[in-house]
């Protein structure tokens, strides 16, 4: 019987470290390794370090790179935190919308959003051009006072998400025995419910911080410019008068170690921090009345509001008449008839290799996270920290490190199709492992040992009980890979060639040669086909689908 | 009806050894049950009697075939577990058939003996309930009816009522009981609770730590305890340690002196001691009486102290009486009149009979 068991779980623990080491680790090694490579073909121990620490135009990147980041992740925390609290909190008209709406604004990829600022904001936006008429000019949304306000709005529904999950599970006697020692209610706020929280506030702080620094497409869109680490390692790697992959590889190296570094003390922190809270009773939600209910409501809906300005904007704007960037009042469906004629292909693409990529998530993510789950051993939580390194590792860095591994023999995948497949692959893998062995430790393992001495094998046990027990998390995770697949664009974006091309590449290119309706009516389509599986879920699901993973 | 075998089974999880070397004979048809404190080491036998663990050394063996290389699919044995481990995504009926569909047993037959197994169990009219729609009760016998319905050759219950309240533990062991008799199937069956297992068995093995310390039926035990342990464990029983004294044989009675430096008669069978050897004996608290009963033929012993505590129940009065510089004891007086009746701080004297002594030598496992 071992020996039979240990086969096929054993196949299964090979092929996972096989296809994390092929398409994750030797990459990602490669790129370490190239960044100590000189130009002469000599080993210049970190001369390329050397020079990124010296010259102005380098080392600016880490300094704008950081201090964006660790500024949207404040800002993020600050108004994710604060409009958690509120909707938890205090009894307020329209919650189930207000959830609604910050679910929804994670549905445009960041870049998009970047975009819709510029439809609205921009030199040529719709709101600058009807206050131009009366003379009056806003400040310019260019630049880092952009980048930032889109990071911040992009991101902090993430915060929201998982601190309004983590107060569901406070219980309320926890607040009414500070207050019973004498604490008023705010001190126990501070002392007794933050610290509970502080494991899910760094968690999503830790998002917000990996998920700025490694954002290609807003700085290229609205920061004229301004120089981030994924922005000028795309420079580095793809200049026109010859790439430098060196240089590009010093900057992908700093990427890694930055992000991997938060990635490490946040674990670090939160497991330390970690409580075993026992919600019996959830905390109360207040009444309030009058002038306090009034500003609590406004602060509510003007958060959502702002959060769904770009998914508005974009879907509008899409069905406007346009020249170039102008767009003009009026209905047209000019830009969609442009897209379907002159590029469906990039259409087919991006559904065709995000369905792709994320069924071949799932099926190796349930084998795995199986493996994880009920066959821990030293080796499993190896694969379980590789596979968890794409979390932290941006698309700019795998893109490189893809290109330089199968760009020579044995193995050549550049200019395939199936390069792109690896990378939304090997990136979104964590979604499923994480929901489905989130879902395994919650199933009693004496179910299936049950089948088992009822005369059913191992195998056809799992695929009889435990499948169908895991479904909700199947689910969810695969609609949460697709969700992050479909409008992936910093490695896409290297990784590309010809005809294909995906849906946020084209948007990207479309929006640089100012073809705003055609970019509008694309990213409709992709918050659409973002849209469809969420709410399937939900509807299917109901509560038990869980988006914050 | 299924003999099951069990030698010299050891088995250890890294450095901790689980159990040290165990061998078991349980005769067919009987309900046996394995006993003992958490960590003891009774659920991993039973897990290695399913096949769900494989022991480092040692064999079980069903009857004539020896079971150490087959699969626990293959061993057709019918495993009730402390957590139910219900299908949750199966009807009752599909719970209860999903047994004999991996056996590829035609539909007809099927419906047929999830009735009558239903029917076995009291679970008529619930067949189509969803197990989340069932009490802990019920899900429980759904889960009996799923072992019972594949006519396993020994079924295998690990702490089966420990999720159920007072009164509904009672009921279904009553049920369990009833259905094993009926059917005359093998049964080994894991619990903690010592009265539970005194309630149900044939026969019980107590186990410590990884080794069984004696096997025997429940009057067995509770009357002959091997040792301190199984005497502690099954119900409660007073220590008082002292020495053998010097043998006076006066029938089948010999001398003990205890600590405090009573002298009493207690049965000399069974403790070949050397006199003057530092030794124990036992009493249970219901051996103990205010009174030496008129009965000239047996040998009586007493001692005396005071009352420290004392709990009337209506049927029972249990005294908790210190002795002077000795231990202190618990005595339980059964069906109490008005002149039984002690208070705390009265000096009483305790009287029992040398019959009811258990010797009860230093080392456990040492008879």
């Amino acid at each position: 019987m071992r020996g039979r068991r240990r086969d096929l779980w054993w196949t299964v623990t090979v092929a996972g470290f096989l296809t994390v080491i092929a398409f994750l680790v030797y990459p990602l090694a490669t790129v370490l390794v190239t960044s100590f490579s000189g130009e002469e073909k000599r080993f210049v121990l970190a001369a390329n370090y050397e020079r990124f620490f010296t010259h102005g135009y380098y080392y600016s990147s880490i300094i704008n790179s950081l201090y964006l980041s660790a500024l949207a992740t404040l800002g993020a925390l600050a108004l994710g935190t604060s409009l958690a609290f509120a909707v938890t909190r205090y009894a307020l008209p329209g919650k189930a919308f207000i959830r609604a709406a910050a679910n929804l604004a994670l549905l445009s990829p960041p870049f998009i959003g970047a975009y819709s600022w510029v439809v609205l904001f921009g030199r040529m936006g719709l709101v600058n051009r009807i206050l131009g008429e009366f003379g009056w000019s806003l400040p310019t949304i260019y630049g880092w006072r952009g980048i930032l306000l889109v990071f911040i709005v992009q991101y902090f529904p993430f915060v929201f998400l998982f601190v309004s999950a983590a107060l569901r599970s406070v219980d309320q006697s926890i607040e009414d025995a500070a207050l019973s020692l004498g604490s008023p209610p705010r001190r126990a706020l501070t002392t007794a419910i933050l610290p509970i929280l502080a494991p899910s506030l760094t968690a999503g702080g830790l998002l917000v911080f990996m998920g700025t620094m490694a954002d290609f497409g807003t700085p290229m869109i609205i920061g004229e410019g301004l120089r981030t680490l994924p922005t000028l390692m795309y420079g580095e790697f793809m200049n026109e008068l010859g790439g430098n992959p060196a240089m590009a590889s010093t900057l992908g190296s700093l990427l890694i170690l930055v992000n991997t570094s938060a990635l490490l003390a946040q674990r670090y922190y939160a497991f330390r921090k970690a409580y075993n809270v026992v919600c019996i009773q959830p905390l109360r939600v207040k009444r309030t009345s009058g002038g306090r209910r009034l500003a609590l409501t406004v602060f509510a809906y003007a958060v959502v509001g702002v959060a769904l300005i770009p998914a508005l904007t974009i879907i509008v704007s899409s069905f406007m008449p346009t020249r170039g960037p102008v767009m003009y009042a009026g209905f047209s469906l000019q830009s969609y008839e442009t897209i379907f004629f002159r590029i469906p292909r990039a259409i087919a693409n991006t559904f065709g290799l995000t369905a792709a990529a994320v069924v071949l998530d799932v099926f190796l993510g349930v084998l795995v996270a199986y493996l994880l789950a009920r066959r821990r051993s030293r080796a499993h939580a190896l694969l379980d920290s590789l596979i968890m390194l794409a979390y932290a590792i941006p698309g700019t860095v795998v893109g490189v490190g893809l290109i330089v591994v199968y760009n020579r023999p044995p193995v050549i995948l550049t200019g395939t199709w199936v390069i792109l497949l690896v990378s939304y692959f090997i990136r979104h893998l964590p979604y499923p492992v994480r929901s489905c062995t989130a879902m395994l430790q919650q199933i009693d393992i004496r179910v299936e040992e049950a089948s088992v001495s009822l005369g059913v094998p191992p195998f056809r046990t799992f695929v009889k009980v435990t499948i169908p027990l895991m479904f909700p998390a199947i689910i969810s995770g695969g609609a949460l890979a697709w969700m992050t697949t479909i409008g992936e664009l910093s490695s896409s974006i290297l990784l590309y060639s010809g005809p294909w091309a995906t849906m946020s590449v084209a948007i990207f290119t479309e929006v640089f040669s100012n073809h705003f309706g055609t970019a509008s009516a694309l990213a409709s389509i992709l918050i659409l086909a973002a849209f469809v599986p969420l709410f399937l879920t939900y509807r299917v699901l109901g509560e038990r689908s869980a988006l914050g993973v | 009806m299924t003999r099951v075998q069990v030698q010299g089974i050891v088995k250890s999880f890294g450095d901790t050894l689980a159990i040290e070397g165990v061998s078991l004979d349980v005769r067919p048809g009987e309900l046996f049950t394995l006993v003992g404190p958490s960590g003891c080491g009774k659920t991993t036998l039973l897990r290695i009697i399913a096949g769900l663990l494989d022991q480092d050394t040692g064999s079980v063996i069903f009857n004539e075939d020896r079971m150490d290389d087959v699969p626990p699919y293959l061993r057709n044995i019918g495993v009730v577990f402390q957590s139910y481990a219900i299908f949750p995504h199966l009807t009752v009926a599909e719970n209860i058939a999903y047994g004999l569909k991996a056996r590829r047993v035609p539909a007809d037959r099927i419906a047929a003996k999830v009735a009558e197994v239903g029917r076995l169990v009291q679970l008529e009219g619930l067949l189509d309930r969803m197990p989340s729609q069932l009490s802990g009760g019920q899900q429980q016998r759904v889960v009996l009816a799923r072992a019972l319905v594949i006519e396993p050759r020994l079924l295998l219950m690990d702490e089966p009522l420990s999720n159920l309240d007072a009164k509904l533990r009672v009921q279904i062991r009553s049920l369990i009981r009833a259905v094993q008799r009926e059917l005359q199937i093998t049964s080994i069956y894991v619990t903690h609770d010592q009265e539970e297992a005194l309630a149900i068995s044939d026969t019980i093995a107590v186990m410590d730590r990884g080794r069984v310390l004696q096997v025997g039926k429940p009057w067995e035990l509770y009357l002959r305890p091997a040792n301190r342990f199984v005497a502690d464990f099954i119900g409660t029983m007073n220590v008082f340690h002292g020495r053998a004294d010097e043998i006076r044989v006066d029938g089948d009675l010999r001398t003990f002196v205890t600590s405090f430096g009573e002298q009493w008669r207690v049965p000399a069978a069974g403790a070949p001691q050397k006199p003057g050897s530092a030794t124990a004996v036992g009493v249970r608290p219901e051996s103990l009486g205010f009174e030496r009963r008129a009965n000239a033929e047996e040998a009586w012993n007493s001692f005396t102290g005071t009352v420290a505590e004392a709990a009337y129940l209506g049927a029972v009065v249990r005294y908790q009486v210190q002795v002077a510089d000795g231990p202190s004891v618990t005595a339980e007086i059964h069906n109490p009149d008005f002149a039984s009746i002690r208070a705390v701080g009265d000096r009483v004297t305790l009287w029992f009979s040398a019959s009811r002594v258990v010797l009860l030598p230093e080392q456990p496992g040492e008879a």
